[in-house]
Parts: structure tokens; sequence; C-alpha cells
């Protein structure tokens, strides 16, 4: 099995908590022991998790102060029996690098929330893949899949719960980004556009009655501000979808977000452990 | 027509090239003011009466698309977070104080000079206001860009903001901690301006700037909220008059709502500075405009004589110079939204190039 990324964070991990077990004694409450974070693992057959799913366990990691892991996993480039191509030896490269350029942007994303992301790319079957990254890290609380990845599929004789994600509802319910409405958008303006014709037809089709009434004066004045309100929110909201379905929209950077993480001091949740009471 | 509105003040006949042209300045002047905060009804009025609206209708046609224009865009502004909507509302309070005052001035100059004088004295208005606030507004917008764009608080509106004379109010956008009694004479100012030259925004928005202490990007956002209270007041107040011509009133709103959202957008890619630079070019070029149009006045008044063609051919260059005024600036806007669009794609790239190695 060929190991793209390295679990460096995980090797140091292992070190660090060998070596202050030397040390044991009355000090021992007060040695410095590393605060590893609970984790939970994203699961996708592509070259990563699904944006949707992604998103959602972004904002989950965020409000339980979890970090993730991103595991992509490609079913097809597994090695069966003993032979194993150039051409597949060459396909599974591609599909490392495409799959951690994805993962830089995924990393980026999380890091605004102040969330940390690990990637991890096998190929292979997706059981033993999970298996492995559960062995190699730590604290895993649970599994997320994405949709079409059955339970039976991720948890072989692990016992982690594993949810899976389908569609956009996850995304939706969680998430309520800005950028991420991108479909529906054509609708809308549409929609609107229609609404914005039928009204401007209503009006200029009965001039003479509109502009009888309208003239009149004293409690009709409130014929024209009215109109003109309405006006304005079927107009304005149609001239507002358009621009942004022409792609002319505020660029990300004025909306304001917490650059740097942002999240809760992590509380200590001390692991038991075995002790000898001397 | 034969109703009973239509006796009283005539309103005129709709074609092609009458809705074109007010759609198409709407569109610019929605732009426009979508960027600066103002603008746009110094054109449209004088262009609707150029098409035959009498002057009571062009202008309570022009201040009904106003408010609802002004309420979009800063709407839109606000969700980026660059509207003080309290500072809006306390400069549009003593705003509406000025509008009353200003009515009161050309009434009285009305009765005593005419006609004549009353141009003459709003033409006069135009030309000194926009010459000095102007001319400054575009020194300190060339200044700021020599500097490298960065924008500096006036050393005025930094010795007004230290001075402590309750009530203080702490406007929390704007970033900007000044006694009340500091902001009344500014929003006096701007209503009082647009109610002579219906474009408070000139005197408003540089008031913000630079004697309020306000960025130049909530300055021009918030004046969109003094243009929405004021233009509301006037339009109920023209409205219960039935001067109202809701047919022109839709076809500006058409363009204008359009151009307003793009303009607001537009404050979103160029650098801060561009709202000065676009707003002291056009204030230029209006003043320049309104410069032309004083002879004509002061020949009806019998203080100079000019022959009859020499007056009108000024006449027609004045308003064709207005048009370019509100030209230039909408075209600076979409220039600019053009270069910082293909800057900003171009990072894109040269980012989505890095990562890919």
């Amino acid at each position: 099995m060929l190991n793209f990324i390295k679990k460096i964070q995980g090797k140091k991990r292992d070190l660090e908590e060998k070596n202050p077990r030397q040390d044991a004694g009355p000090d021992q409450e007060t040695r410095p022991k590393p605060e590893v974070p609970r984790k939970i693992l994203v699961v996708g057959k592509g070259e990563t998790p699904d944006v949707e799913v992604m998103d959602y366990a972004v904002n989950l990691a965020e409000r339980l102060g979890y970090d993730l892991i991103a595991l992509s996993v490609n079913t097809a480039l597994g090695q069966k029996g003993r032979l194993f191509t150039p051409y597949k030896y060459h396909l599974r490269k591609k599909f490392a690098q495409r799959a951690r350029d994805a993962g830089e942007a995924l990393r980026k994303k999380a890091a605004l929330k102040g969330v940390g992301l690990e990637q991890v790319v096998k190929c292979g079957d997706l059981r033993s893949a999970v298996a492995e990254v559960h062995r190699q890290s730590k604290r895993i609380e649970f599994v997320i899949t994405q949709d079409g990845i059955k339970e039976k599929e991720v948890n072989g004789d692990l016992n982690i719960p594993v949810f899976s994600i389908t569609g956009y509802q996850g995304e939706r319910a969680m998430a309520k980004d800005a950028d991420s409405r991108g479909s529906g958008l054509i609708g809308k303006t549409v929609g609107f556009g229609l609404a914005t014709a039928v009204l401007y037809a209503a009006v200029f089709m009965n001039t003479d009655t509109v502009m009888q009434y309208f003239t009149k004066g004293a409690w009709y004045a409130a014929l024209p501000i009215a109109t003109v309100f309405v006006f304005s929110f079927v107009h304005g909201a149609f001239s507002g979808y358009l621009w942004e379905a022409l792609g002319i929209q505020a660029p990300k950077k004025v909306q304001p977000r917490p650059a740097a993480a942002k999240r809760p001091v992590a509380r200590k949740r001390p692991r038991p452990e075995l002790r000898i009471n001397t | 027509m034969q109703d009973i509105a239509a006796e009283a003040v005539k309103f005129i006949d709709l074609n092609a090239i009458n809705v074109t042209f007010l759609f198409i300045v709407g569109f610019i002047g929605g732009l426009v003011s979508g960027f600066i905060g103002s603008g746009g009804a110094f054109v449209l009025t004088p262009g609707m009466m150029s098409l035959g609206v009498p002057g009571a209708v062009a202008v309570a046609s022009n201040m009904c698309h106003k408010f609802p224009k002004a309420m979009v865009g800063a709407y839109k502004r606000w969700k980026y977070g660059q509207v003080d909507i309290k500072l809006g509302l306390v400069m549009a309070a003593s705003a509406g104080v000025g509008v009353q005052v200003g009515i009161m001035i050309q009434e009285w100059i009305l009765k005593n000079w005419g006609q004549a004088g009353s141009n003459l004295y709003v033409s006069l208005s135009f030309v000194v206001i926009l010459v000095i606030v102007g001319g400054y507004v575009f020194y300190d917008a060339y200044k700021t860009a020599k500097s490298g764009g960065e924008e500096k608080v006036t050393g005025l509106a930094q010795w007004l903001q230290s001075i402590n004379l309750p009530p203080m109010m702490h406007f929390k956008t704007a970033n900007v901690r000044i006694s009340m009694w500091f902001t009344i004479p500014i929003g006096f100012a701007t209503g009082m301006l647009a109610a002579t030259i219906a474009v408070g925004g000139f005197i408003g928005v540089p008031g913000m700037i630079y004697v309020l202490g306000a960025s130049g990007l909530v300055a021009s956002a918030t004046e969109l909220v003094i243009a929405f209270v004021m233009g509301f007041g006037g339009s109920v107040k023209w409205a219960i008059g039935g001067m109202v011509d809701i047919r022109l009133t839709l076809i500006i709103l058409a363009g204008s709502l359009l151009g307003v959202q793009l303009g607001a957008i537009g404050t979103t890619y160029v650098k801060e500075h561009m709202i000065k630079i676009v707003m002291g070019t056009i204030m230029l070029i209006v003043a320049v405009s309104r410069g032309l149009a004083v002879p004509k006045y002061l020949t009806q008044l019998g203080v100079i004589s000019l022959p009859e063609s020499t007056i009108s051919l000024m006449m027609s260059a004045s308003f064709i110079i207005m048009c370019i005024a509100l030209a230039v600036g909408a075209l600076i806007i979409l220039g600019s939204m053009w270069k910082a669009k293909r800057a900003e794609t171009a990072a894109e790239g040269a980012l989505a190039l890095e990562e890919g190695h």
C-alpha cells in the first residue's frame, strides 16, 4: 500500500506520548501532557469529500471544537493480487496530486473557521483505509460519509458511529453562506424578472386609470408611494440577482470573517488512564 | 387625457425616445449615486424638463424615484457593512430642517426677484459650492492617490472629535465619536443644498468625510440613508399635491435600480479614494455647466445684455456638459471596476497556479 501523505503528526504525537511517561511519580499530575484534539473523520470516494459534506463537517467541527481528517479513498485503484501495473501507479500518483491540490483549498476554508484539517489519501477498499486511519490517528469520535457510502463499507471491526450526509440538506441547515447558494440563482432571477415585467405591464397597460387616481393628491398620495415601494422590492431583488447571476458581485473580502482561529478554549477532558497508587 | 388632474398639470405623452432617454439616464444616475451616495438628479430634472415635463412634475417624479433608489442602494451597501445608520438618521433629522429653511429662502428670493432671480441664485450656489467643495475633494483624492491610497482623517475632524461637548455621540460603523452639535450644521447644509440644487450629497458626503472624520466609503453609503429619508418626506409632500407622474418615476426607477446596485458593488472593488475622484470630477464639470447658465439669468435680470443666439447656445452647452459630467463619472466607475476585477481574476489565477505546483 502506498501512503502518499505521511502521518507526521501522528508519529510526533506518539513520540511525545512515550517520553513523558518515563518520569512517573508525584509530579505526574502536573506533567505537560499534549492535548490531542478530538476528531471527525470525513470519508469520500472522490479526490475530496463532496463540498456539502465538507461544509457540514467544518461547521459541526467548529461547533464542537473538534478537528477534521478528510480521507479520500480511490476504491478503483486498489491492489488486487500481486500485479501492479506502471499505468495504475501513474494513475495513483495523478489521483494523489489532484487530491492534495483540492485538499489545500479545503484546509484554507476550514482554517477560516478555526478548524484544523488533515488530509489523507488512500487507494484500496474503504474499510481497510478507515481502519488504518483510525489506528494511526488518536481520538476519532465519529465518521461522516457522503451519500452513497454504506455504513457497512466503512465500519468493519471498528466500533465508531458513522453518519451519512445526503445532498445539500446538511449544508443548508448549518451553513448559510452566501457563496454556496449558486443553484437557484437563475431561477430567482427569472422569477423576479417575470414579476417585474408583470408589474410594469400592469401599470403601463392601464396608464389612463392609473394616472387618474395617482394624481388626485391628498390621501391618494399613498398610491404612488406604495407603488414605488413595491416596485423597488421586486425590481430591486431582480436587479440584485441579475448582477449576481452575471458574475458581478462583491469580492469575498468585504464579508468580514474571523481570520484567525476563534474557537472556545478547549476544556480539559482528561482521559482515563491507569495509575499505580503508591 | 381628459381626467381632472391633467387639466391642472399637463402630463407628457411617452414615446420610445423619451422612454429610452429616461431609462439610460436613470441607469447612469443610479450607478453614480450607488457609488458616491448622490447624483443623477441634477441631470434628470432638467432632462425631463427638456422633454416638455413641467418643472414641478419633473422635480416631483424625480424625487419619487430617488428615495426607493436610495433605499435599495443603502440596503446593498449596508450588507457590505458600509452604512452607519445612526449617523444617517441624525444627519437626516437636521437635514429636514435645512430643507425647510432652503425652501423659505427660495420663496423669499422668488418673491423679490422673480423666476430669473431664483434661477440665478440656484446657479450661483451650484457654481460657488461645487467649485470650492469639488475642488477640495478632487485635490484630496489626488493627494491620496499620490501617497499610495491611504486615507487620512483631516486635522479639522480630529480637532472637532477631541472637543467634549455633550451630548457626545458614538457612530460605530464610521468609527467616530463626536459631539452632536457638530453633526447638525453638516446635516443642515445638506438639507439646504438639497432644497436648492436637488443634490444634497455634494455637501453631505464631503462634510462627513472632512468635518466629521468618516471614511469616504462610509460617508457615501450613509448619504444614501439621508437621501432616502429626505426623498421620502419630499415625495409624500409632492404626491399629496398630485404632482408625481408615476410613469416617469417607474421608467427612471427601472434603470436606476439596476444602476444603484452596480454602483454599490463597485465600491467593494475599487480603492477608497476612487469615490472622491468620481465625486470631485462630477462636481467640477457640473460647476462649469451651471456657470454657463449664469449669463442667461443675468440677462433676464437686466444686469448684462447678450444676443439671444449666444444664450441659447450656452444653455444647450450647459445641458450637454451636465450629461457629460454624469457620463464621465459612470465611465470612471465602470473603468475602475473593470480594472479591479481583472486584477482580482489575475491574482486568483496566480494563486491557483501556485497551488498546482
